[in-house]
């Protein structure tokens, strides 16, 4: 590795149903990430993208379009896919670049806009990040695949709807202190289990919403960095992991193989244990993927993990935070935008900007986002630098 | 016919189109291109009863679009009796999980066009 790599800027656009156009949106996110940095667009040698259904906007090929509207059309740029976790795989594949001494900053944009489709439409959509032939094909959604994820963990480790709902409380809770969240709402226990069924044994409360919205960092060099004079933070870790990409095809449904190989890597190359970890963002899509996650990530036994929410020490006062910006459930799932949503998290939560959900006396971080049902799945770890 | 083709061709008589790999004796579903074991991709092609029992289930209110006539089905995995794999498909007139429950028996009746794997209660 030629250099360590820092993200000096990092911006967001509100997340929720937005009226204006995909490229609108993400030059929104864009525009705010370079003025977080300091830097103008011309400073930028690459532009990577991260987006799914554009072509529901009908925007497909869209860094050109991005970069041109910047001002910087001879400025390379690509677009990543990799389902909901298209934000941290192409984050990942930026990081790597820099590493490399390809480039001595990129922008990292990530961008969703699928709300102007209707639920039916969406739910279709999505179901096409599946294997197919096997799911979607055959009926499943995703709120279906993760709810016969969660029937088996439930059966598995004896655990029931009230633990998930657990999940959604505390959530919800954070968001309210996120301005740019999606739901913005206090919700009970009793308020998620007689919510309407969505896909037996989840309920709405259990599941994300459909969001726009796009989120954008600015990766660089150290010196780079350095040199800006800006606040900044250092990624210390990076790992990649794959599941297969059928549910049916995994030995044991209630874990999520990509996630444990790609924060094993994070943890080997940062030197770290899960213990060192002071808070985390998480792939929340439905409230077993956090249960699965954090045990998936270590932080907790596997089985152990519904327990530990029912205790409180997920909370943001809780011993390992986790979610503090409302996660994919409150804050919101622009499936291409929110593994750089989560980068953003951690930038604004290092460099004061968190506001009241500022984790207290932080100083690494690790952020977790994976495509369908863990298919795929991206690992990072942030350290604070003063 | 292509290995899609012929496992739907497979599923419409009742069975589910598998292969065992000659180099090393491991069985896995028709699609795979390569031995998920050893990677070998010389194998020998296998029908195979579609019997087994629910693995794990959900009813969904919100189906995917071109399911809308099916009413109320169950998403259903299944690992077969003759093998060590599982396998998915739906299962219709689930309203409940009174109607189906983890361990339930099941069989491919067919492969529909629109729907894709079909399964009934044994």
């Amino acid at each position: 590795m030629k250099s360590k790599v820092c993200v000096l800027g990092a911006g967001s656009t509100r997340y929720g149903k937005l009226t204006e156009s995909i490229i609108e949106i993400g030059l929104d996110a864009a525009k705010d990430a370079i003025d977080s940095a300091g830097i103008i667009p011309k400073d930028i040698q690459a532009g990577y993208i991260s987006n799914v259904f554009g072509v529901s906007d009908k925007q497909v090929h869209m860094a050109p379009v991005i970069m041109s509207n910047l001002g910087i059309p001879s400025v390379p740029g690509l677009t990543i896919e990799s389902a909901c976790g298209s934000g941290s795989v192409m984050f990942r594949e930026a990081y790597a670049n820099i590493a490399a001494g390809f480039y001595d900053c990129i922008l990292g944009l990530g961008v969703e806009k699928i709300t102007q489709t209707g639920t039916t439409e969406s739910t279709t959509l999505f179901s096409y990040c599946s294997d197919y032939f096997y799911e979607g094909g055959n009926g499943a959604s995703f709120p279906g695949l993760f709810a016969s994820i969660a029937r088996d963990y439930m059966v598995r480790y004896k655990a029931n709807e009230e633990d998930l709902a657990h999940v959604a409380v505390k959530n919800h809770e954070n968001g309210l202190l996120n301005p740019k969240a999606h739901v913005r709402k206090r919700i009970t226990v009793d308020d998620v289990l007689k919510s309407p069924v969505v896909a037996s044994p989840l309920k709405l409360y259990d599941c994300c919403p459909f969001s726009d919205g796009a989120s954008a960092v600015i990766l660089c060099t150290e010196e780079f960095a350095k040199k800006s004079g800006r606040p900044y933070i250092e990624i210390i870790g990076s790992g990649r992991g794959a599941s297969p990409a059928a549910v049916q095809a995994r030995e044991n449904i209630s874990t999520i193989p990509s996630t444990v190989a790609a924060s094993a890597q994070a943890y080997k190359m940062a030197g770290i244990t899960p213990k060192d970890i002071d808070f985390a963002e998480v792939h929340d899509c439905f409230t077993i993927a956090e249960i699965i996650d954090v045990e998936d990530l270590g932080f907790f036994e596997k089985g152990a993990a519904a327990h530990a929410v029912r205790a409180g020490r997920t909370r943001l006062r809780g011993d390992i935070p986790i979610n503090p910006s409302g996660g994919l459930k409150s804050k919101g799932h622009p499936i291409g935008a929110t593994g750089i949503g989560q980068v953003v998290e951690v930038f604004e939560q290092f460099t004061g900007k968190a506001g009241k959900r500022t984790v207290n006396n932080a100083e690494i971080a690790l952020t977790h986002n994976f495509g369908a049902t863990g298919a795929s799945a991206a690992v990072h770890i942030f350290k604070k630098v003063e | 016919m292509s290995t899609r083709q012929k496992f739907i061709a497979s599923a419409n008589r009742g069975k589910i189109l598998a292969k065992k790999c000659v180099k090393c004796g491991h069985v896995m579903l028709a699609t795979f291109y390569y031995c998920q074991v050893c990677s070998s991709n010389t194998f020998k092609s296998l029908e195979l009863e579609g019997t087994g029992i629910v693995v794990t289930f959900t009813i969904q209110t919100v189906a995917p679009e071109g399911f809308e006539d099916v009413g109320s089905y169950a998403w259903v995995v299944f690992k077969l009796d003759s093998a060590d794999f599982r396998v998915s498909g739906f299962v219709d007139k689930i309203t409940s999980a009174k109607d189906l429950t983890i361990g339930t028996r099941v069989k491919v009746t067919a492969y529909d066009p629109k729907h894709g794997l079909r399964l009934q209660k044994l």
